[in-house]
């Protein structure tokens, strides 16, 4: 079912319209597996909806892409099944307990029951809230009930995780915590597409796509960019560069 | 669409929990239908009887003593007080005190001795049309069967004892014997908890999800419409069966109201009215996308109607043209109409089929509605 070549993403003039207004304009780019691929933009760039697009929420209104090998249009239901998705809202159930959501996860993703303990011991684990289990979900502090979220996110270990700004409204120790999580699920071959706001996060990024308007400005490593945005100035800084990027007037870079 | 039956227990099993935790939805569903129950069965009873009332004699005769006396003696009447003039009995009609002034004149008895004409004047208290309407009939006949015996009375003292009206109507009642409203009113009150438990807490399932941002998650999840709905509905579904089976023992042990045809034939109708209530309530909920609003609209379209429209509480032969219209999509029409059959005419499905036939049509629609709509809103 997988394919095996080394892009796990690949879209082609991606499109959606909402009425006469243009969310996504003909986005291409493509991540190869293993990847952390950073999506920056400023608010009302089309970050989320393309994140959408990808995880088989929305329907694309033109062109074309692949996830995981299959299509976005036709197959979401099997892309729903092989990815990762956690949205920027933190959408848990907050009257269940962390263990109960777990479950719930573990139900809708077809894990095998026999697996169920040990994902689950797998799952508090990893974001330490074990002692928490039977508390409800609403007395967690923000930061515990993202590392839940990410958990359930997980446990039918997908091929690739989607993170819509997965940092936000989460302090600095934290953070960096939950960086050094993400290269580790990158070191097991786990691909990451994540959306941010915050610059220094996005240097943890393998690639970068940045987008303004629902059209990709710039794609590239972090340094490939600043040397591109700012050229002949050492020392340039990928908040320089995002910023020339977005007041620059509209032309597509395109790979 | 492929059916994962592991969703729909997923789901269903989260949404027991929700139930659980949310002490509101407990109450609404088991508490307000054993209230209701007890309101309905005790205070919404819709016979007439011990008719208060008072009389003015001014005869002061045996006879118009005995008059009296057999008015209280009977189990239509009760005598309450009897008032030196008629500004008294208009006094207690007033205040409510007394539902039927009767006044005796002067020289009644003298009257009906010489042959003359005997009135006897009745005030009935008539501020609600129904008891008003029901005491006059009541009164009627008592006056009819008291003439009837001063007759026989009298032709027994000519020795004609033999004489017999021309006509006599022999009337019996069928299916409800002792006219007790009763026997009518458990089935009404069946029909409204399932619509309570069945569409108004519905409503809120699908609203909540949006409200508090899940409705994303659930989105990104491999899981469809029909299997999401279907597992918010089975909790539903078990309690509103374990209310109606609360409702026919409650009935049977407070009320004495017995089913006469089949408990089966009963849990099949249930479980379609009920089916009918889920769809609906899911229907409105993802509709609204917020509870407050579902839960108006529900109160609206499924449980009014059905305490309304439904010939439970009011006769639908009696509304006009455009409400009967709109009483045929009213699905506790059907519901009461099959009860109705089985607890107290103990027909079988060869007379009821019709009905259930029209629930099983509401509830196709309904529910293929419901996905349809869910897909739609990107399920």
């Amino acid at each position: 079912m997988t394919t095996r070549n080394a892009e796990i993403v690949s879209v082609r003039d991606l499109e959606k319209r909402f009425g006469d207004f243009i969310a996504v304009n003909r986005v291409t780019f493509s991540i190869a597996r293993g990847e952390i691929f950073g999506f920056l933009g400023p608010n009302g760039a089309g970050k989320s909806t393309t994140i959408r697009m990808l995880c088989g929420i929305i329907t694309p209104s033109a062109g074309t892409g692949q996830v995981a090998g299959f299509d976005v249009v036709r197959q979401s239901e099997s892309i729903k099944q092989t990815i990762g998705y956690m949205s920027q809202k933190f959408s848990l159930y907050e009257d269940l307990t962390p263990a109960e959501n777990i479950r719930f996860y573990l139900g809708i993703y077809s894990v095998p029951e026999r697996q169920w303990e040990e994902r689950t011991r797998w799952a508090l684990d990893t974001a330490r809230l074990q002692e928490m289990r039977d508390r409800l979900t609403r007395e967690l502090p923000p930061g515990w009930r993202q590392r839940l979220a990410l958990a359930c996110a997980l446990l039918h270990r997908p091929e690739i995780l989607f993170l819509d700004e997965p940092t936000s409204g989460v302090d600095p120790i934290t953070r960096r915590r939950f960086w050094e999580f993400i290269r580790e699920l990158a070191g097991q071959g786990i691909t990451v597409f994540v959306t941010t706001h915050y610059m220094d996060e996005a240097l943890n990024c393998d690639r970068i796509v940045m987008i303004n308007e629902g059209r990709v400005v710039a794609i590239g490593s972090p340094g490939e960019i600043i040397a591109e945005a700012c050229p002949g100035e050492a020392g340039a800084t990928l908040n320089e560069a995002f910023i020339r990027l977005m007041t620059k007037p509209k032309e597509g870079v395109m790979e | 669409m492929l059916i994962h039956p592991r969703n729909v227990q997923a789901v269903a099993r989260k949404e027991f929990y929700h139930i659980v935790r949310d002490y509101r939805s407990l109450y609404m569903a088991f508490a307000l239908p054993l209230v209701l129950i007890l309101l309905f069965g005790y205070a919404l009873s819709l016979d007439v009887d011990n008719v208060k009332v008072v009389v003015v004699d001014h005869d002061r005769t045996d006879l118009s003593r005995d008059f009296a006396s057999r008015l209280d003696a009977s189990a239509y009447f009760r005598l309450v007080a009897t008032l030196p003039d008629d500004r008294a009995a208009a006094a207690w009609l007033d205040a409510g005190r007394a539902t039927i002034a009767l006044i005796i004149p002067p020289r009644w008895t003298e009257a009906i001795r010489s042959n003359r004409e005997a009135p006897l004047q009745v005030l009935i208290d008539a501020s609600d049309p129904n008891i008003g309407s029901i005491s006059r009939g009541y009164i009627n006949s008592f006056v009819e069967r008291y003439n009837r015996r001063l007759l026989a009375d009298f032709l027994d003292r000519q020795g004609l004892e033999n004489l017999h009206p021309p006509v006599e109507g022999r009337v019996r009642v069928w299916f409800n014997e002792e006219l007790e409203s009763r026997n009518f009113i458990v089935p009404g009150i069946i029909a409204v908890i399932i619509m309570i438990v069945g569409a108004m807490l519905t409503s809120l399932v699908i609203a909540r999800e949006y409200e508090n941002g899940t409705m994303e998650t659930i989105r990104s999840l491999p899981i469809n419409a029909f299997e999401f709905l279907t597992g918010k509905a089975i909790p539903y579904f078990l309690i509103g069966m374990t209310d109606v089976l609360a409702a026919l023992l409650m009935g049977q042990l407070l009320f004495g109201v017995v089913m006469k045809g089949s408990f089966w034939l009963m849990i099949l109708a249930s479980s379609l009215y009920l089916s009918v209530a889920l769809g609906l309530g899911l229907f409105i909920s993802i509709a609204a996308k917020s509870q407050l609003v579902a839960n108006q609209i529900a109160l609206l379209v499924s449980y009014l109607p059905a305490l309304l429209l439904s010939d439970f509480v009011f006769p639908v032969e009696n509304m006009p043209r455009i409400l009967q219209a709109v009483t045929c999509v009213v699905p506790a029409t059907y519901y009461i109409d099959i009860l109705n059959g089985l607890f107290l005419r103990n027909v079988g499905i060869g007379y009821l089929w019709p009905s259930y036939l029209v629930l099983l049509a509401m509830f196709a629609v309904g529910a293929a509605a419901a996905v349809v709509k869910m897909r739609k809103e990107g399920l």
